[in-house]
């Protein structure tokens, strides 16, 4: 095979557009997979993105293509279409010369076909735009083909129509990658540089890296190293993914393979470092990739406490392919020993609990998310502050500024009304109405951010009956009228529970939480009151009635085993409970007080 | 060593809404059989013992004629008995007659439980049971003058949409009728019941808790011993004080449980299994370690508590080295004599709680 005959590009779309789905077809089409191991969409990895229906991490695979009398090696890598997600779309991009943009034929362009575009033509990739999904009975082919034409200025020519269900138009969508893509720019002769755009933890075989290979080549038994860390290790296995692992004996220039060194250290591996080799060491890394800032800080506590050091090996097993992920270490007096955790967004931090609930088997308590406020002090400093509790006293505080965003709001437009009621209710600020065409409009807000992270999105879905769809973009800070506020159970503070809240919204805010909490907790053996404080100020105040009796009463017949079942059965349920102070209170109370009016 | 039998006649002429014992309407035919499989029953298990109480229970046990009652009374000579060994009947109140009564004094019966749950019609139609204060206070006088002197009462509370007031009338009424013991129900809706299937609900909390309180007061010339039984002095029921006091004794009987060599059964609910002498369905060996939580489980509904120095004797360590009871005894939840160990009396209502603080 010629070395110019090599093509790297990924799929970008809105989540749920058809891009796994497309995917399989491609490696259907190329025989990279035998009929009889096609699983649906055979990327998807985890468990939590089939059952979510959502890519999560990105994957790499080699394809085999013949067009034309000439053999190609494609490697298709796979992102993920969540806004949360879009750094592990930046890092695809920069493995990549060409992406295939694909639109649903009834939904249209949607807030993430815009956001990933936006990253593609970032990265200076060859764009190929697809109408997918044309086989359905309410597609509508003109108008995509339109949309596709007027808002992001492809030509009608050079669309592709295609059903990745049926197979219709896969085969064009795999010429216009060989023919519109670019071949990498291939240096065999420069000393070897790779880009780590992706790593994993195996049990057996250490950290593996998946990388492209930019300049020269990288071999079996070189000694590789770290740019950034500066760590060393000699290369034990090499290879490439068809998707199954086919190992070789080097990687070159252009190439995108795997590499594992019994590399039994995480911290010295970094997504986005550049690997170079020993003998033949190159002096500049390359670029890297967009890195992204974690947004929203949560406070993640073992539930039971011992399981302190299997969390954090948890973790730093996960940010291992997962850079954004960035966590130290927080004490709780309610919660005890745990982490400070920071997230691209809500679904990356239910994502991330999930995978620790699941994957490491631990259970875990999550306080609300917080974003991170710039406080200005009296004496003039400035401290950032990602949690409730790191909050200065108010007699210290300035002032205090908080993150906004820049919404794409993409719906129809009989939603316009409700969309901009729930944005007003967010303390969004009007910016604009956007028509994509005379049926369909995107919303401009600006938005706090610490409003979205509880329930924007899933109000947005409710409110639109689905239609909806969302991102953001993070336009920096804006000062606010700010106050923390605690929450007081039987008369002390749960630091736990306190949050951040604008002043206008305080009263209304605690009192719901306050209502919420007196839902959740149970009655206990006596009576509870709830408060909500600013300072020493009670704005909010309900209380929790005591028990008035739980007693199994009779026992006939000297029954008693049974009796004793009863009690092991409400042991068994005080398990989901964490005391505070001398309260027991559910697990589910420290998140849900946030997820509602 | 068992000191104490239990035996379950399920036999009724009515079935009550509530109820989720083994039981069925009377018929001859199967009485008949039943007592057959009893009488083998006992041959095979019992060991021999002379016990110090016995309990017949149901069911319904009056319900049975002359011939089947002279029957189970063979069956249950063949138990060894203490010169005083407390020796209960369940009756219901329709079935005492004075023929009843003499076949029961002459086996030695010497203490009646009368099932008589409440007086007022909508408890009484919610149960599906009748009850009339005349009749009772008849009855009673009858059971009087045929020389038992040892007689409790039954009293159901907290039945959907009794009020306070209802059961102060329940109350008084069981007073006029004096009985040496009153056993106090909160009603269960259990599965498998007519109410459970009717989806009926409890009534709240606070009301089923104001209740209990009534009840204590109004009853607190007499000793609360038990958390839900209340008894003239001396009177306190013995067979009930063995399962409280964590003591073996043989069950007997459709579905009837008990407690033998450390080892807690339970007899098959199943009428055709128990026929063909197929009789335990569940066994639970008891560790020493499950025996102490049982203790606590049980010795703290006595009001009285638990004894010290008699858990030293029993399992060989302090009470306080087996439980950390510390937490408890500083929250006032237990309170602590020289000798004994208790729940704090104003605590007692909500007694679950605080055994899953222990165990």
């Amino acid at each position: 095979m010629k070395k110019e005959n090599i093509r790297n590009f990924s799929i970008i779309a809105h989540i749920d557009h058809g891009k796994s789905t497309l995917a399989d077809r491609l490696l259907e089409l190329t025989n990279a997979v035998e009929k009889r191991e096609m699983k649906d969409q055979l990327l998807d990895n985890m468990d939590l993105e089939r059952e979510r229906g959502i890519t999560i991490k990105l994957n790499a695979v080699k394809l085999n293509y013949h067009l034309d009398n000439e053999d190609y090696v494609i490697n298709l890598i796979d992102t993920p279409g969540h806004v949360d997600f879009s750094y592990e779309v930046s890092r695809s991009l920069a493995a990549c010369e060409g992406a295939i943009l694909i639109v649903d034929a009834a939904q249209g362009i949607e807030a993430q076909t815009l956001a990933n575009l936006y990253l593609a033509l970032a990265n200076d990739l060859k764009i190929i735009p697809v109408i997918n999904k044309i086989d359905l009975p309410n597609a509508n082919i003109e108008k995509v083909k339109k949309e596709l034409v007027e808002v992001l200025g492809f030509k009608e020519e050079e669309i592709i129509l295609c059903s990745a269900k049926t197979g219709v138009g896969v085969k064009e969508i795999l010429d216009a990658v060989v023919k519109k893509v670019p071949a990498p720019q291939i240096n065999l002769d420069k000393p070897p540089r790779a880009l780590i755009f992706d790593s994993y933890y195996d049990p057996y075989r250490g950290v593996v890296l998946l990388v492209k290979v930019v300049d020269g080549k990288i071999s079996l038994k070189d000694t590789m190293c770290f740019m950034a860390t500066n760590c060393e290790y000699e290369i034990i296995e090499l290879g490439m993914r068809t998707p199954k692992e086919e190992k070789c004996h080097e990687l070159k220039s252009g190439e995108v393979g795997f590499i594992s060194a019994a590399i039994k250290d995480i911290s010295g591996v970094r997504v986005g470092d550049t690997l170079t080799v020993k003998k033949n060491r190159a002096e500049e890394p390359l670029a890297g990739y967009k890195e992204m800032k974690p947004m929203v800080f949560s406070g993640i506590f073992p539930s039971i406490p011992n399981k302190y050091d299997e969390l954090k090996d948890a973790l730093n097993k996960l940010k291992l392919n997962d850079a954004a992920l960035e966590f130290e270490p927080e004490t709780s007096e309610a919660l005890g020993f745990g982490f400070r955790i920071g997230f691209l967004g809500l679904l990356h931090m239910d994502v991330i609990i999930s995978r620790i609930e699941r994957e490491f088997a631990i259970s875990i308590i999550a306080t609300s998310p917080s974003v991170v406020y710039n406080v200005y002090l009296t004496d003039g400093s400035m401290v950032k502050v990602d949690s409730p509790s790191k909050m200065p006293e108010r007699v210290k505080i300035e002032h205090i500024e908080e993150p906004y965003i820049f919404t794409n709001i993409i719906a129809p437009s009989s939603y316009v009304g409700p969309i901009m009621e729930l944005c007003q209710n967010k303390r969004g600020i009007y910016k604009s109405v956007e028509y994509l065409d005379p049926t369909r409009i995107n919303v401009h807000y600006e938005i706090p951010l610490s409003e979205i992270v509880y329930d924007f999105y899933d109000k947005l879905k409710s409110t639109t009956k689905g239609y909806a769809s969302f991102d953001y973009e993070v336009i920096g800070y804006k000062t606010s009228d700010l106050v923390k506020m605690d929450i007081l159970l039987n008369g002390d503070i749960v630091d736990a529970l306190s949050i951040i809240v604008h002043k206008d919204f305080a009263y209304p805010k605690g009192r719901a939480i306050v209502s919420k909490l007196r839902e959740l907790i149970p009655r206990q053996m006596f009576q509870i009151p709830i408060q909500a404080s600013i300072g020493s100020k009670v704005i909010a105040r309900e209380n929790i009635s005591a028990m008035s009796k739980n007693v199994l009463a009779k026992c006939y017949g000297g029954d008693v085993s049974r009796k004793r079942k009863l009690l092991e059965k409400q042991k068994e349920g005080k398990k989901r409970m964490k005391m505070v102070g001398s309260v027991e209170v559910p697990q589910e109370a420290f998140l849900a007080v946030l997820k509602d009016e | 060593m068992a000191s104490s039998v239990y035996i379950h006649i399920p036999f009724c002429q009515t079935i009550c809404s509530y109820c989720d014992f083994p039981k069925f309407l009377y018929n001859e035919k199967w009485v008949y059989a039943y007592l057959t499989s009893l009488k083998k029953e006992i041959k095979d298990r019992y060991m021999d013992e002379e016990v110090e109480t016995i309990y017949i229970g149901g069911g319904t046990p009056s319900i049975l004629n002359k011939e089947e009652l002279k029957r189970l009374f063979k069956i249950i000579e063949t138990i060894k008995k203490t010169a005083n060994c407390e020796f209960t009947f369940e009756c219901n109140l329709s079935d005492i007659t004075e023929e009843l009564l003499i076949i029961l004094k002459e086996n030695g019966v010497n203490r009646l439980s009368i099932g008589i749950e409440s007086f007022q019609k909508k408890n009484l139609e919610f149960m599906g049971r009748t009850a009339d204060f005349k009749n009772a206070s008849a009855k009673m006088n009858l059971c009087r003058i045929l020389g038992f002197n040892n007689i409790n009462l039954d009293l159901m509370y907290a039945i959907p949409n009794e009020t306070l007031h209802d059961l102060k009338k329940d109350l008084n009424l069981f007073l006029k009728l004096n009985p040496e013991h009153i056993s106090t129900y909160s009603l269960l809706i259990e599965e498998h019941t007519k109410i459970y299937i009717d989806k009926e609900e409890y009534i709240s909390e606070e009301l089923d808790y104001e209740m209990f309180r009534y009840i204590c007061r109004k009853l607190s010339n007499a000793h609360h011993y038990e958390i839900s039984n209340f008894a003239l002095k001396g009177y306190e029921s013995k067979h009930n004080l063995v399962y409280w006091n964590n003591e073996e004794y043989y069950g007997f009987g459709l579905g009837a449980a008990g407690y033998i060599d450390s080892v807690r059964y339970e007899n098959t609910r199943n009428l055709k299994k128990y026929l063909l002498g197929d009789y335990v369905k569940t066994k639970e060996i008891v560790s020493k370690e499950e025996k102490m939580k049982y203790e606590i489980m049980l010795g703290l509904r006595k009001l009285s508590g638990i004894n010290k120095k008699e858990f030293k004797q029993k399992y060989g360590l302090e009470l306080k080295e087996a439980f950390n009871l510390t937490p408890l005894l500083k929250m006032k939840d237990l309170l602590e004599t020289k000798e004994y160990i208790y729940i704090n009396p104003d605590k007692l209502y909500v007694m679950n709680e605080i055994l899953l603080k222990i165990i």
